[in-house]
């Protein structure tokens, strides 16, 4: 069965005088459209709030806390049965999750670079904590106002609350 | 003076690309290939694009990853609209919402509607989907995102099994896997995504993923850094960088360089960083501002016709105004008049002949409380009369001073200030203080007016001297430059330098002072104490009043706890000089009157200097230089002039198209602290052994949209290179189609007959619960059984 949309294209185009014209934000809608593949009985959990990101992740650090617990205390129970002779099998693979598999902060010295023009950057100011490359950047920087200088510091993740 | 781009520079302006709008979809195929066949159903969840379609069809059906619910102002009708067609009405951009957050899959509504879209647009018309179903996930995606995903899956749609993977590895398998044998490649895959780039270690066919690493930079980090970068460089900029223009500059112009260190090094020549500057032209009005006109060219002549045209509107109506006064004036003066010949008239008719009983009545009735307010105010009426008239023949007549042509005043008498007080009585005591008053004032008016006489007078004769003696100067000054100019140039350039240095002396001083430790403001402290010891001899007295200095001079206690056993008196102030230390401890910042006279001197001599001078230009002027900025800096961003229409609404990139992309080797120059590529997949390769790192070494892959950014390849192998000994062989290659391959990959394997082992039944899941999976090697494996 052909999507709607289809007949009032053709319906749109036909020359006379058609009582609504479409838009084409219209056309391309598909909430009239029938979704027959749909459960008619499933029905969402309405009182379910979509969880924000803070809350994922904290169920998933929950998550990795308790199996942690759990394959220590497995552990613990393997070592007591040793008693008995038999060669236990360590499992050696831990099950990766989303936090766990993230890269760690990098240990190679960092390069300083110009937090205005990009380019490399010896000096650094003491007043705002600016990186600049040379004498005229420098002079740009002490015309900045403060909430020029923090904007370019967020820029680089150095987010100050004091001043 | 600031260095203008040259014109010439138009082979690098880019304009802003039209949105386009879009197109009707194109019709579903007819579904009556796939009824009842089992094909499976291919869905790439991506956090950008979502691609779908079946496993027999080639190309995969794709749009952008948003939703939008929208009901629409005119019509009231409600809308839903997917993926580009959200772009057609601005009402539903507002309202848009995507499935993914980022990196994790956390808004199920709209994920549902995605997924509507694209079963409708398959046309499928089952009263459930009735295809096995192979589905992407993020790499050890969160479980919460995953039961979500499945419960849609198996409860909504009903599909009968389901079956996740991860991208990166299905399209390492689109590329590598050539023949019908079973998967045992080796390599190391890395998958650029939308909000994350992931390195995978896949050996023997097999993901290792427990030494697999996410790092959280990805494309929609970068375009939030490049944006964030414009709009530090142009706070003013006429319009708005929306993020999705963010994005096309990204994807067009920005690349990695292989060696950024010695890039950098090199712009330090402003003109080669000019020559790798990319301009983006936005959209702008001309004309928009009416003084200053918009295109060159015309903007001159105009704006004189617009100033001449705007002066004489102001100038009628000044005089429309001034008109109108002076008709309010005259209305008022004759109303004034027609009342005071009434009242006159008035008193003429009754005080003659009425009595004094009649009199008062009519009075009252008038308003007036008794006689003497009645004449009180007929008198001031009368003075009011007078000065409009006297008014009215001034301003027809002509300038005439005001304080000459006073009509000689009557000599005010005052007989009773003369009689001594014992003659009088109370009452008239009080009339003779009032006289006295009068008289007193009245003389002291007279006195001022002579003063101020005798002051014009000598006001005119000093002026006359003071010209005649600039007449000498400059008489002087122009027999001394025609007889040696180079001599008189030098000399005054001499003057001018010695200001010039003066001044910046004094700006100098001003920025130490507000350094606690720097010289200038020990010294200061030391003249503090200095005034505030507490010298035997010093001692005493309230010190010295500040009416004379002219700084606050910060906390100046003069010994007031000190004690003021002083027997000597403190003479600070007796010495004029003595206040001159006020203005060195004076911290305030506001110019003081010497400044205000070396500038005035300077302006002289430069203009003198100008106008006579031949090498003497613009240039050399103390204000020029100030404002001088280096070359550098104007290569980097080039100041256009305040009526450049077209020069202020462009984006100059320069060092933001390598800075942006060398985040992702160095995320910690963007505040991400992470370590960078080169590193991650150092600590990975260090986690094996030396035989499987040269297997997994030999074959580097790059898959992901973001992987097309030009350069990356070079510089991965220049980074990697160093790190391995030199027989090791290092390839990279990049996938054949970065966007579509995870699809395709998906798709070569959904036709194998693996595919029918991987995917969870629907009685597995209900028995087990959304959050596990059935794991393969290419799966997740948390929650896997």
């Amino acid at each position: 069965m052909p999507p709607k949309n289809f007949k009032r294209k053709a319906t749109a185009t036909d020359g006379t005088l058609s009582p609504h014209v479409a838009t084409l934000a219209e056309q391309l809608s598909y909430l009239h459209l029938p979704r027959p593949f749909k459960n008619p009985e499933y029905t969402k959990n309405l009182n379910r709030r979509a969880k924000n990101l803070k809350n994922v992740m904290g169920q998933e650090r929950e998550r990795e806390r308790a199996e942690r617990e759990k394959k220590r205390l497995e552990k613990a129970e393997k070592d007591a049965m040793e008693v008995d002779g038999k060669e236990v099998t360590m499992e050696n693979e831990e099950i990766p999750t989303y936090l766990s598999i993230e890269a760690p902060p990098s240990v190679l010295p960092h390069k300083h670079y110009c937090d205005i023009t990009g380019l490399e950057a010896p000096y650094t100011d003491p007043v705002t904590g600016l990186r600049y490359h040379d004498k005229d950047v420098y002079a740009l920087i002490k015309e900045m106002s403060a909430s020029t200088a923090k904007e370019y510091l967020s820029a680089r993740g150095v987010n100050s609350i004091v001043k | 003076m600031d260095i203008d781009v040259q014109p010439s520079d138009d082979l690098n302006i880019t304009p802003l690309p039209f949105s386009i709008i879009p197109s009707i979809p194109p019709p579903p195929e007819d579904y009556t290939l796939y009824r009842s066949q089992h094909t499976p159903l291919i869905i790439d969840n991506g956090s950008t694009n979502l691609r779908w379609g079946f496993a027999t069809s080639s190309e995969p059906r794709y749009g952008p990853n948003i939703v939008a619910k929208y009901r629409e102002r005119k019509t009231n009708h409600p809308l839903m609209l997917f993926g580009d067609a959200v772009e057609v009405e601005s009402g539903a951009k507002t309202q848009a919402k995507t499935p993914w957050e980022g990196d994790v899959l956390l808004n199920f509504d709209a994920l549902e509607n995605a997924l509507d879209y694209a079963f409708v647009q398959l046309g499928i018309d089952t009263p459930t989907v009735d295809h096995p179903v192979l589905m992407t996930e993020r790499l050890c995606s969160p479980v919460h995102s995953r039961a979500l995903t499945s419960e849609l899956m198996f409860e909504q749609y009903s599909v009968p099994s389901l079956a996740y993977c991860v991208d990166g590895m299905m399209s390492f398998y689109q590329n590598n896997q050539l023949s019908e044998q079973p998967f045992v490649s080796d390599g190391l895959v890395i998958s650029f995504n939308t909000a994350s780039t992931s390195v995978i270690p896949i050996l023997n066919g097999r993901g290792v993923l427990n030494n697999a690493k996410r790092i959280p930079w990805g494309a929609s980090q970068a375009t939030d850094y490049l944006l964030k970068l414009i709009q530090m460089k142009y706070p003013n900029f006429p319009t708005r960088v929306s993020v999705a223009q963010a994005n096309w500059m990204f994807r067009t112009f920005c690349s990695v360089s292989t060696d950024y260190i010695s890039l950098l090094r090199s712009f330090e020549d402003p003109s080669i960083l000019r020559s790798h500057q990319k301009i983006i032209q936005f959209p702008f009005l001309l004309n928009s501002n009416p003084l200053t006109g918009g295109a060159a060219g015309n903007g001159d002549e105009k704006t004189e016709e617009e100033l001449a045209r705007i002066t004489e509107r102001r100038r009628e109506q000044g005089r429309k105004l001034q008109e109108i006064a002076a008709r309010n004036r005259i209305e008022k003066l004759q109303q004034k008049e027609s009342d005071l010949t009434y009242l006159l008239s008035l008193r003429d008719n009754y005080s003659s002949s009425a009595t004094k009983r009649e009199w008062d009545r009519k009075l009252r009735e008038e308003g007036f409380d008794d006689e003497e307010t009645f004449e009180e105010t007929l008198k001031k009426l009368e003075a009011d009369v007078k000065k409009g008239r006297k008014r009215e023949k001034e301003k027809e007549g002509g300038t005439v001073d005001g304080e000459d042509a006073d009509e000689p005043m009557e000599e005010p008498s005052f007989p009773l200030v003369d009689i001594p007080d014992a003659d009088l009585d109370t009452s008239s005591l009080a009339e003779k203080k009032k006289q006295k008053l009068l008289k007193a004032g009245y003389e002291a008016r007279l006195r001022a007016r002579k003063e101020r006489e005798l002051k014009a007078i000598k006001d005119r004769e000093e002026k006359a001297e003071r010209e005649k003696q600039r007449e000498l100067e400059e008489r002087l000054d122009s027999e001394a430059r025609s007889a040696d100019l180079e001599g008189w140039a030098r000399k005054l350039k001499g003057e001018q330098e010695a200001l010039m240095t003066r001044i910046k002396d004094r700006a100098k001083r001003r920025a130490a002072m507000s350094d606690r430790k720097s010289a200038a403001k020990q010294e200061r402290m030391k003249n503090i104490a200095n005034l505030a010891a507490a010298d035997e001899k010093t001692l005493g007295g309230s010190g010295p009043s500040k009416k004379g200095g002219r700084g606050t001079g910060k906390g100046v206690g003069k010994g007031t706890g000190k004690g003021r056993k002083g027997n000597a008196e403190d003479m600070f102030g007796a010495d004029d000089a003595d206040w001159a230390i006020y203005r060195k401890i004076n911290t305030t910042t506001t110019i003081s009157s010497d400044e205000e006279e070396d500038l005035a001197q300077l302006q002289q001599i430069e203009q003198k200097l100008l106008t006579h001078d031949p090498t003497f230009t613009n240039q050399h002027t103390h204000a020029s230089i100030v404002s001088q900025r280096s070359a550098l800096l104007n290569a980097f961003r080039p100041v256009y002039e305040e009526g450049d229409g077209a020069g202020n609404t462009r984006i100059h990139l320069t060092t933001e198209r390598w800075r942006v992309c060398e985040a992702w080797f160095a995320p910690s120059i963007a505040g991400v602290d992470s370590a960078g590529l080169g590193e991650v997949i150092q600590n990975i390769l260090s986690r094996f052994g030396e035989e499987e790192k040269g297997r997994l070494v030999k074959n580097i892959f790059l898959s992901g949209s973001p992987s097309q950014i030009p350069d990356i390849a070079p510089r991965l192998y220049s980074t990697l290179r160093p790190l391995f000994p030199v027989e090791m062989p290092i390839e990279i290659r990049s996938a054949n189609d970065p966007a579509l391959d995870a699809w395709r990959g998906m798709a070569k394997f959904a036709k194998t007959e693996e595919f029918a082992t991987v995917g969870m039944s629907k009685a597995e899941y209900e028995e087990m619960g959304g959050e596990r999976l059935k794991r393969w090697w290419g799966s997740n494996w948390n929650g896997g059984y």
